[in-house]
């Protein structure tokens, strides 16, 4: 190829591209990964931007505590569901921390969520072309809401109980559809063993994979379309003042074109100069 | 947004690409920074605020006031901001229409603001609505923290109480009626109506089994229980303030 191309290659690294090729001449492996990684984003893209990755890492903390306390409970409401908590949280190596980390990574979640949401509204970012990658996050929201809701039944403690009944009940309430709903969340019209298997394949399967789904969603309009600038990025803000100074250039000729006008210093505000004459 | 106006926008959106750099390691680097202090953050809590293990379930009784996590508290605070209304408001403004009313907005906004304009300050309407809701947001989840959080244990202070009344004030235990009304100072102040003096109203038992079997909305149907409580239940209910002070 190259005169840089003197000898045959060390046969390990030959291995490894010729791997490599294979994956990619069927997977597009190489485009991808320059599509993903190597895509140009606005040079003013800010440190608020960061929340929506914080938030996928917290969601990938989740699953993996959420994994391992799988391992150790059981959903069983006859005491075993109970006994399994008070395991992890005072035999098992780590179980306490772990069992921690997914508490609180529950609340964490649910505020850098927030956060995320709050930036997006104020920078306006859900405008075009972006409103359905807001559409696809707002479902994440609920989904972090709802994984809150069904996950703190688990514990199977007095207070997770009953605010669950109560939550399950405010469900039922709703017209027409409102009573299916509750059948559904509850595996029947009470609250029983059933229902704490319920809510542990909800908690377990149905919503880490929606969520999953929603998140390869929102990234890939994320890549697609492009992260948004900062409406006040320092490219923005350059553009805006230019824009400023050619409507002042302008306004600067038409009213020397006027008979009579005073040429005022150009250093004058617009306004003064029209309201001055 | 004007078919101008996103073209602009396009355009304008395509230079700044043009002009940037590459996501990694430029954007990759932020990320990797706070969302590392953010476990980091998690970890020192797991640490330093332990969880404990609370008490074991017992479905038969209902010692204290449900409490659900704090992020639902806006949620619960708002059922009592309904829960005194007469019938023209129906509590289904706190369990329904409001939060379903809060979602659907929340999915479709874009496609009801669309205007070009994307600074904040630019936009008083957008602006106002942030300060609001997060406002409301933060000053229910504070309520909803600070609100009462026991109810007495096993029985409630009312005296007079007959064979079959005692049965009744059981299930009323039981169902965990404490954690929506309040009797004679006991239970929670909502969302359900105060009970001490509900003999007074002269609601008779048929009346009161027809309403335990189907309440209005936010309280629950308990038309699953056995008959013989629901009689029960009816009788002291029926007698409160009246028979049973």
């Amino acid at each position: 190829m190259t005169t840089k191309d003197i000898g045959p290659k060390n046969p390990v690294q030959k291995g490894a591209e010729a791997t490599i090729d294979y994956v990619d001449d069927r997977s597009g492996i190489k485009t991808g990964t320059r599509w993903f990684l190597f895509r140009n984003i606005p040079a003013g893209t800010s440190w608020f931007q960061t929340l929506g990755f914080t938030a996928m890492v917290v969601f990938g903390m989740q699953a993996i505590t959420g994994i391992i306390l799988a391992m150790y409970y059981v959903p069983d409401t006859k005491g075993g569901a109970y006994q399994s908590i008070e395991y992890i949280t005072n035999e098992v190596t780590w179980g306490w921390m772990v069992r921690g980390m997914h508490k609180w990574g529950a609340s964490v979640m649910i505020i850098v969520v927030f956060l995320h949401m709050a930036r997006v509204f104020i920078w306006g970012a859900y405008k075009y072309p972006r409103e359905l990658t807001w559409v696809t996050g707002s479902v994440l929201l609920l989904l972090t809401m709802f994984m809150g809701l069904t996950g703190y039944l688990l514990v199977w403690d007095q207070k997770a109980y009953w605010a669950t009944v109560v939550a399950v009940n405010i469900f039922a309430s709703a017209p027409i559809l409102g009573p299916y709903i509750g059948d559904i969340l509850r595996a029947g019209p009470e609250f029983g063993p059933a229902t704490l298997s319920r809510f542990y394949s909800i908690h377990m399967l149905v919503i880490p994979g929606a969520i999953a789904t929603f998140i390869g969603l929102h990234l890939y309009f994320i890549v697609r379309l492009g992260i948004s600038e900062p409406p006040w990025s320092k490219r923005r803000l350059r553009i805006e003042r230019d824009e400023e100074d050619a409507r002042r250039a302008a306004a600067r000729e038409k009213a020397k074109a006027l008979p009579g006008s005073v040429n005022y210093p150009a250093s004058w505000p617009v306004e003064a100069k029209e309201g001055a004459r | 947004m004007k078919p101008a106006d996103k073209k602009a926008y396009d355009k304008d959106y395509a230079q700044a690409k043009k002009t940037g750099k590459p996501f990694f390691p430029y954007a990759i680097y932020k990320d990797t920074i706070v969302a590392g202090l953010t476990v980091v953050a998690i970890i020192i809590l797991a640490i330093t605020i332990r969880v404990e293990v609370g008490e074991p379930v017992n479905p038969a009784t209902t010692d204290f006031i449900p409490r659900p996590e704090w992020y639902f508290y806006f949620a619960f605070e708002l059922l009592k901001i309904f829960a005194n209304q007469n019938a023209l408001t129906p509590v289904i403004m706190a369990t329904f229409m409001v939060p379903n009313i809060m979602i659907i907005l929340l999915v479709v906004w874009p496609f009801i603001d669309r205007g070009p304009e994307r600074r904040i300050w630019k936009r008083p309407f957008a602006l106002g609505l942030t300060v609001i809701v997060t406002g409301m947001l933060c000053y229910l989840t504070w309520m909803g923290a600070n609100s009462p959080a026991g109810v007495a244990k096993g029985s409630l202070p009312v005296s007079g109480l007959d064979e079959q009344a005692t049965k009744g004030m059981a299930v009323y235990m039981a169902n965990g009626c404490g954690s929506c009304h309040m009797v004679a100072g006991v239970g929670a102040p909502g969302p359900g109506p105060d009970l001490t003096n509900h003999g007074s109203t002269g609601w008779d038992q048929a009346k009161l089994i027809a309403w335990f079997k189907a309440p209005k909305a936010p309280m629950p149907s308990y038309a699953s229980l056995p008959p013989q409580d629901l009689q029960d239940l009816a009788v002291f209910v029926g007698g409160l303030g009246t028979k049973y002070k």
